[in-house]
């Protein structure tokens, strides 16, 4: 069964389009994560199920029953902002206790129910402090204390950790993933940070200009991008775009070196294309060439260490790239070498249509 | 070193010597009245005699037996009591309305704030107008709902005249409520209220818990501004009744400008300006104190 089922989801702000016409499901238990660039919608699609947001027209149904009309209170939905929104004038416990009383659940079960969730988020010693004299972490697990106390369908998180420092980010990104396996809820989450999206979803929703680019579990939109757009959006160092030709086994790029594509040999020849190709999948040369795998010679211009792995900026057919190497491999900028780029991983991409082939 | 020898050391009194003047001016307007009158209030003077000599508590005493005066206390505190809490209720009601994102919000809130910008006199001067028996548009509309003719004497018949002045000041101040409070609820941050319809809060209790404690300094202040002028309101009801019929609608301010200026018991006048002082003082003190203002 789906808890989430949003139909042909348009919504205007006077002129402008926000979204342009959704349809979502999601069902029971997953975590699904919203992502994309700034002004794609994603927050405006979130507050739309919220009801927040009145929908311009189309249909969303939660657990079952059409809501488009219905008032937030009414929707069964819980949810954390990217503020925290606590409320200032009452301290944690009241926060966390707010919507429960608000629904007149007995105060027996409030407290029961209170408890519970302060434990599980490491608060319980800050039931009596006021959200003024928390910090940012803090705060942030009282925000979701305050959803996930309540006995909602749906649990809806609007950039939650956008406002934390990277070290903290962290730490609740693990705490909110630990969360969803304990509770086992549906969650709806927004975010634009591409690497929350990748390890915290079960499924990523890729939106664009009010538009789904393309949805799917992490690892499938990370090997198999449909556009140019979600295979430069998905990974971090970034995909390396290089323009290229095909031929009847691969393609060629502007220098003239031709690297062939296994299980591509259908490609019409003398085609403008644009190889796209992971940081990730070129290494140093080896000992043995891999099957599917192509040399190349190349000077690095730049190194930037990040502890375990180096990226390592180098030309190539035109194009700069950046390959992420293991450490030791790379002496110093300036160096001659060769790598070796995992073929049966790369994206050839119409620049007509930004399509990947 | 010349360079340092020329470099003057600044006189550190020097800030006092430019404020002096400003100083002087102040106490010579504010605080010298105020002694004065103080000095006026222990003497015997009044405009019918020339004995002037030194009276002691006599004036304070007269006080106590005049039942003037505390009717006149009596009729403003019930204007009081009943304006203020109507303007808060309702300035509140018109901000909540004009917090939604209405089209031409801008100009209708101009037009709401025109009857505050007025002078009051001329307000109370108008709505006199407005209110006369036999020419005003309020009995003439009144006899067209009721189907015949009204002749409501609304300055006048002691049971209209109320409803009148009350009407008047509601109608001029409400606007001033209105704007405060309008740019105290604009200023709740929106996640918050937000949040508490999310959790299902009904109206009452996102006002009462997330709204009201938000907005309360301002509100409290706006409280404490309309509830003094109410306390010294005078020009509304000069316009309208003069403080008739008789002196049933004689508020403080009123009784002490026809003694002081139509009697010209200007030492007792005196005296009721400093029971006036000391109410408001202690009033003011207390309401401070309540409304969390000063922690």
């Amino acid at each position: 069964m789906s808890d989430l089922k949003i139909t042909n989801l348009h919504k205007h702000y006077g002129a402008f389009h926000a979204v342009k016409g959704i349809d979502l499901d999601v069902p029971s238990g997953e975590f699904t994560v919203l992502v994309g660039p700034s002004g794609c919608g994603k927050s405006t699609l979130l507050r739309t199920i919220a009801g927040l947001e009145e929908a311009s027209s189309g249909t969303v149904e939660i657990g079952g029953e059409d809501v488009t009309w219905a008032r937030p209170r009414d929707r069964n939905i819980a949810m954390v902002f990217q503020n925290y929104a606590l409320y200032p004038y009452l301290n944690v416990k009241d926060n966390i206790a707010f919507g429960l009383r608000s629904r007149k659940v007995p105060e027996a079960e409030v407290e029961k129910r209170v408890s519970r969730a302060a434990e599980m988020l490491g608060i319980g010693h800050l039931l009596k402090r006021f959200p003024r004299e928390l910090s940012g972490g803090q705060r942030q697990r009282v925000a979701i204390g305050r959803a996930i106390v309540r006995d909602a369908i749906l649990y809806l998180f609007d950039e939650p950790l956008s406002n934390l420092d990277a070290q903290l980010r962290d730490d609740m990104r693990v705490e909110i993933k630990r969360l969803h396996q304990e509770l086992g809820r549906t969650m709806v989450y927004v975010t634009h940070d591409q690497i929350e999206a990748m390890t915290l979803a079960d499924r990523i929703v890729l939106l664009r200009d009010g538009l789904i680019e393309q949805q799917g579990a992490p690892l499938d939109l990370f090997e198999r991008p449909k556009t140019r757009f979600v295979a430069g959006f998905l990974g971090s160092p970034k995909m390396n775009f290089i323009p290229a030709t095909t031929t009847e086994t691969g393609v060629a790029l502007s220098d003239g070196t031709r690297l062939d594509v296994p299980g591509r040999s259908g490609l019409k020849a003398g085609q403008a294309v644009v190889l796209g190709l992971r940081p990730q999948y070129i290494a140093m040369a080896g000992q043995s060439l891999a099957p599917g795998h192509a040399r190349v010679p190349v000077t690095i211009e730049l190194v930037q260490p990040t502890g375990s792995r180096v990226q390592a900026t180098m030309p190539l057919g035109g194009a700069t790239i950046i390959a992420e190497l293991a450490a030791h491999d790379v002496s110093r900028p300036g160096e001659r070498t060769e790598i070796d780029i995992d073929m049966t991983r790369a994206v050839i991409i119409d620049p007509q249509n930004e399509q990947v082939i | 070193m010349p360079a340092i020898a020329a470099h003057h050391q600044p006189d550190r009194n020097f800030k006092y010597w430019i404020i002096a003047p400003a100083v002087f001016l102040l106490l010579l307007i504010g605080l010298f009245p105020l002694i004065y009158s103080l000095v006026v209030s222990f003497m015997r003077i009044d405009m019918m005699d020339t004995d002037t000599s030194f009276a002691g508590l006599y004036n304070y005493k007269q006080l106590f037996k005049d039942s003037r005066l505390w009717w006149s206390l009596a009729h403003t505190l019930l204007i009081t009591v009943i304006a203020l809490p109507l303007e808060l209720v309702l300035g509140l009601a018109m901000a909540y309305l004009f917090l939604e994102k209405l089209p031409s919000r801008q100009i209708f809130i101009s037009l709401l704030v025109l009857p505050t910008i007025i002078s009051p006199i001329v307000a109370g001067a108008t709505w006199r107008l407005l209110f006369d028996n036999k020419y005003g548009p309020i009995n003439q509309i009144i006899s067209w709902i009721a189907g015949q003719r009204v002749d409501a004497l609304w300055t006048i018949n002691p049971s209209l005249v109320y409803p009148a002045i009350i009407f008047c000041e509601i109608w001029q101040w409400t606007p001033f409520m209105f704007l405060i409070l309008l740019a105290a609820l604009s200023n709740v941050d929106k996640s918050q209220t937000e949040a508490a319809e999310i959790d299902g809060a009904s109206f009452i209790r996102t006002f009462r818990y997330v709204v009201l404690p938000a907005i309360w300094p301002v509100m409290a202040i706006a409280i404490l501004i309309r509830g003094l002028d109410l306390f010294r309101i005078f020009d509304i009801i000069w316009a309208l009744t003069q403080g008739g019929p008789g002196t049933k609608t004689e508020t403080i301010s009123i009784y002490a400008y026809v003694q002081g200026f139509k009697q010209f018991e200007t030492s007792y006048t005196a005296a009721i300006a400093f029971l006036v002082i000391f109410l408001l003082t202690v009033v003011c003190t207390w309401a401070i104190r309540r409304m969390g203002l000063v922690k």
